[in-house]
């Protein structure tokens, strides 16, 4: 059974609890949890979770509301890590949903480039169940999913069903295993993009990965024509209180917290580093 | 704004009479001048600011946010102590109302409230800057005060009335503080020798080589951010019982932008990580990005992180020579 989250209105640093309903591996360093709460919020948006005693991060939603909240993780940290241990029943807690999220009212009738690089796919998969949600609204679809390895891949399950909705890429950067069953190109995501007939006319561009894939990307882009203010990135910062309070994750003056995650590229472009 | 007269002669009766009444925190003269409670007027510190900001009264260096035992949390309760704030500047006034736009205006932060609102603020205004690193007066500051002291006459005291907490004290005190016709005028307002910063839109500077004098210098040690009156960002983790794990507190404790795991993300990537990107980060955080949202500089121009600093890096005279050099070009 679901329940409705609600904000603690007198205290925004307190959590609420909440439980495992549902965990599953994806790739040897990343999993997906589901909670039993449903929680309104736009696709991504993130959520602070935490374990008394470890600690708080936040975690991109990687699921839309209608079902229940799904949080997929890569294990990188000690919260990450530990997290990675929950079960089942477990508990922990959860406030949110923060930031600003893809406003997907605003792109309707447009064509979407969802570009996703290892966990920077879990953000996207909430785009995409939300397009799913609304197909009508949203002309051509293509999916250029790059990861490490096969072993790397994620949502293999949604994959398939991706590929027959959707214009799907997977890219893998090596192909450790030789032969290989996922209709994985080898190579790198932007070489992918290079080689695609993608082209500016009416598209928006959506953009998660790691820094220096992103960087790569908008290049292969802006080479292809594409302007600015057509591509949306999440920028990733440390963040404490989620609120735009603790000041750890300003871009110079904007918070990614409550400004961001998702930035349209002509808001950050010059501040990579600040 | 109604205007009072407090004499010389009733000062210390009256400093008596606020301790009477409630907790009295004013500088007082140890080591260095420091905020702290105090027992008698005699403890009344005035001839120098306070070497620490008054910050840690209301955004407490440590706070507990809530406990946890067995993953159940319980929130502290949270008190409101009354107090008064005597002997405050007009740089640590206005640094009280730009933390109060943070956590009263915009988040709403419980902690912060509670022992915010039972405060009452007496300003002293400064006759002359009292710090030869001061720059309010470069900084457009505003009255904001519950009561005001200025300290123009021989024999008497002029103070003016800033809010209703102001007025409440007005009244509760009335046996001191007595009507007149005295105004101040906006000149007496005037601090000299605190106007160091004559244009303070660093905008177009954030690629001036200029910095690099003020960079080379800094050691990243934090006591700019530590003494800064209005600095606030912070830190929230989890501390656990030694002797039980699934017990103990999450706490929010003071933070700084010069430290290169401010921004350091899982996997250990560092955004700022250049010394050069946290020291400017700081300054303009101070002059520039807090008015995008807040509309007014953070900066209050006290000095203190230049006088605190272990290299006395200036960056008001850092400043003022690009702005010169430009000028020149």
């Amino acid at each position: 059974m679901t329940k409705a989250i609600f904000v603690e209105k007198e205290n925004p640093y307190i959590p609420l609890p909440c439980k495992v309903v549902d965990y599953k591996r994806e790739s040897p360093d990343n999993f997906t949890i589901t909670l039993d709460l449903r929680l309104k919020h736009e696709p991504g948006q993130f959520v602070q979770v935490s374990l008394p005693g470890i600690g708080e991060c936040p975690i991109s939603i990687c699921s839309y509301p209608e079902e229940q909240l799904k949080l997929n993780i890569r294990e990188v940290g000690s919260m990450t890590n530990a997290l990675a241990k929950l079960r089942k029943g477990d508990s922990l807690f959860v406030r949110g949903p923060y930031g600003n999220g893809y406003k997907m009212e605003q792109f309707k009738n447009n064509n979407l480039i969802i570009i996703g690089g290892g966990c920077g796919v879990a953000p996207l998969k909430g785009v995409i169940e939300y397009v799913e949600r609304h197909r009508d609204d949203y002309k051509n679809v293509h999916l250029f999913l790059g990861y490490r390895s096969p072993d790397n891949i994620l949502f293999k399950e949604e994959l398939e069903e991706w590929r027959n909705k959707y214009h799907l890429t997977v890219t893998i950067d090596e192909n450790a295993h030789g032969e290989f069953c996922y209709n994985a190109k080898t190579g790198f995501i932007t070489d992918a993009l290079k080689n695609s007939d993608i082209n500016n006319e009416n598209k928006v561009v959506f953009v998660c990965g790691p820094p220096v894939m992103m960087n790569y990307v908008i290049q292969v882009l802006k080479d292809k024509g594409f302007n600015d203010d057509q591509i949306f990135i999440s920028a990733e910062r440390l963040m404490y209180c989620a609120f735009g309070a603790c000041c750890h994750c300003m871009i110079r003056g904007k918070y990614t917290c409550i400004d961001g995650p998702v930035f349209r590229y002509d808001e950050v472009k010059n501040y990579k580093n600040d | 704004m109604e205007t009072l007269l407090l004499e010389k002669k009733d000062y210390e009766a009256f400093i008596t009479a606020l301790i009477n009444w409630c907790e009295v925190i004013s500088p007082v003269k140890k080591e260095v001048v420091r905020f702290k409670k105090i027992k008698n007027p005699s403890d009344v510190y005035l001839g120098k600011n306070s070497f620490f900001p008054v910050k840690e009264f209301f955004f407490r260096k440590k706070e507990t946010i809530f406990k946890f035992k067995n993953n159940k949390i319980s929130i502290p309760k949270l008190e409101s102590p009354k107090r008064i704030f005597f002997g405050l500047r007009k740089c640590d006034l206005n640094a009280i109302s730009h933390q109060d736009k943070v956590f009263m205006e915009t988040v709403k932060d419980p902690y912060y409230i509670s022992q915010r609102k039972n405060s009452y603020l007496i300003g002293y205004h400064c006759n002359e800057a009292p710090s030869k690193y001061c720059f309010c007066e470069s900084m457009r500051l505003k009255d904001f005060f519950d009561l005001m002291l200025y300290d123009k006459h021989k024999d008497f005291f002029l103070v003016e009335v800033g809010s209703e907490k102001g007025k409440t004290l007005a009244k509760k005190f009335g046996k001191y503080l007595k009507r007149t016709d005295n105004k101040v005028s906006l000149e007496e307002k005037k601090i000299p020798g605190a106007d160091r910063l004559p244009d303070s839109n660093i905008k177009d500077l954030y690629d001036n080589p200029g910095w690099q004098e003020g960079v080379d210098k800094c050691l990243s040690c934090t006591a700019c951010t530590a003494l800064c009156p209005t600095c606030y960002c912070f830190d929230l983790k989890d501390e656990v019982k030694a002797r039980n794990l699934s017990e103990g507190e999450r706490v929010r404790n003071w933070s700084s932008c010069q430290l290169k795991e401010f921004t350091m993300v899982a996997g250990s990537h560092v955004f700022r990580e250049k010394r050069e990107e946290r020291f400017k980060h700081r300054i303009y955080h101070q002059l520039d990005y807090f008015r995008e949202k807040y509309d007014v500089d953070l900066c209050t121009g006290c000095g203190r992180c230049i006088e605190g600093c272990p290299t006395r890096i200036d960056f008001v005279d850092i400043i003022n020579r690009m702005k010169q050099d430009k000028a020149k070009q």
